[in-house]
């Protein structure tokens, strides 16, 4: 309890990361999920940097900031193997049934970043593309992502 | 010990007055001789409402939530809420005769919402949150009212508890009696920023309701206002929103109004579940979305201003 309690806002501080989140990496198992569950955080640090930089008026993180997401969303359908559920994960079964659509949306993320990317780089309107992105984000997770739950 | 009336729907976390038991370690209240809640029907709450300006209240309500099924229509009743008391479902406010509050008078629409006194019933359960609706202002609540009775009327009878308490009516009384106390409500709702936000975290919108743990016999505990709760509604966790760094610490308010307006979190993320349908209404009705873009930033400003606690709610 008292490492917790001292680890969780130190995590925050150090990542600047600022969301609310209460699945713990080592909850979950080795492999996949827990491979994807950081990753998905990475992208959280990285799209924070870029609202933090909006909110700023600076737009100079936003193109690396983006790349990175970018990058990271090139790896997230493989690590949604078949079979990769966990009473920890919020993964919902209607991944791997609807399988192309999820694919598809993983996609989106990449041309979204890309473009959030570019529009930092020639001056394009850089909010109108981050929304987008958080749009891209949105969508999935509501389509496929459970709300947080307590797990016993 | 003092008789000093407070309400649980008060901003600020206090030592309220009244006796801890010795054996259970809760503190009980202990009411004056007066008779308060009839002070909640004075003559100024019968102004009749703005059936305009109460859609606006009830997307600040986020859209009396617990009283639309997932896929409407809007307030015809069936939301679930699942507590350690039984498992209740909201009951059709729509102005059907037969199965709603067609029947009903302003004076018991009001005692209902703010007083916690339904025709026919007597004392609510306490999922109702009429403790916290007390403070709702003479005007709102009207408005609320005409906007209801506005609604298309459906036929749909209401779903009774499971798992009640036995005796469950002399139960809920008794809980009203020992740990509820009404201020007569205001007349009108704070304009001021932070004073609104206060006002709709507590009275209106119920940010409270969700996101403040309660003890055994579940009452607000008021020392941890605002801090979350491991099983939320429908079992889901109800994060930390005081300004500390197991909550919201290092949001500013643009990050707050953001989540009201669209739902998405700093990092991108968004709220999903029962945030999500306060944000975007349910079963198709308004929500937080569709409040004037002023409350929100109400809102945005008071939560910056709360007591930080320090709970990870994870841990609980």
């Amino acid at each position: 309890m008292r490492k917790i309690r001292i680890a969780v806002p130190l995590l925050v501080m150090l990542c600047g990361f600022a969301t609310i989140a209460y699945t713990k990496t080592d909850e979950l198992p080795a492999g996949p999920i827990r491979d994807r569950h950081e990753l998905m955080e990475g992208i959280g640090k990285n799209a924070k940097i870029i609202g933090d930089a909006l909110k700023a008026g600076n737009t100079t993180p936003v193109a690396g900031a983006a790349a990175k997401i970018q990058a990271d969303a090139g790896k997230i359908a493989a690590l949604f193997p078949p079979g990769s559920t966990h009473p920890k994960s919020r993964a919902k079964a209607e991944i791997w049934q609807e399988w192309p659509k999820f694919e598809s949306n993983t996609k989106q993320l990449q041309v979204n970043a890309d473009a959030l990317a570019a529009a930092a780089k020639d001056g394009g309107d850089v909010r109108a593309a981050a929304h987008n992105l958080f749009d891209a984000c949105k969508s999935c997770h509501d389509q496929f992502r459970m709300p947080e739950k307590k797990k016993a | 010990m003092s008789n000093r009336k407070w309400q649980i729907a008060d901003g600020e976390p206090i030592n309220h007055p009244g006796v801890r038991c010795p054996v259970c370690r809760l503190k009980v209240f202990i009411p004056s001789l007066t008779f308060p809640f009839l002070a909640t029907l004075a003559v100024a709450a019968h102004a009749a409402g703005d059936a305009e300006r109460g859609r606006v209240i009830f997307a600040v309500a986020a859209g009396c939530g617990c009283h639309t099924p997932a896929d409407g229509p809007v307030a015809a009743g069936g939301g679930k809420v699942a507590t350690p008391f039984g498992t209740f479902y909201g009951p059709n406010i729509t102005p059907d005769a037969e199965t709603g509050i067609g029947r009903w008078s302003d004076d018991e629409i009001r005692a209902a919402i703010r007083d916690g006194l339904a025709p026919g019933k007597g004392a609510e359960a306490p999922p109702m949150p009429y403790y916290y609706y007390a403070g709702m202002s003479d005007e709102d609540v009207n408005d609320l009212i005409a906007y209801l009775r506005s609604l298309p009327a459906v036929r749909r009878q209401n779903r009774p508890a499971e798992g009640e308490l036995p005796l469950a009516r002399l139960a809920y009384r008794a809980w009203r009696f020992l740990f509820v106390r009404h201020e007569t409500p205001p007349a009108t709702a704070p304009r001021a920023e932070e004073a609104r936000g206060r006002y709709l975290v507590d009275h209106v919108s119920l940010c409270v309701d969700c996101h403040t743990p309660r003890d055994r016999l579940g009452v607000p505990e008021r020392s941890m206002y605002l801090a979350g709760v491991a099983h939320g509604p429908a079992g889901e966790v109800v994060p930390n929103i005081t300004p500390h760094a197991t909550g919201i610490g290092d949001w500013d308010t643009e990050d707050i109004y953001n989540v009201l307006t669209t739902g998405m979190l700093p990092n991108f993320d968004n709220v999903q579940g029962s945030m999500a349908d306060v944000v975007n209404g349910h079963g198709g009705g308004p929500g937080l979305k569709d409040a004037p873009q002023s409350d929100r930033r109400a809102i945005a400003a008071y939560l910056k201003t709360v007591p930080p606690i320090d709970k990870a709610v994870e841990d609980k």
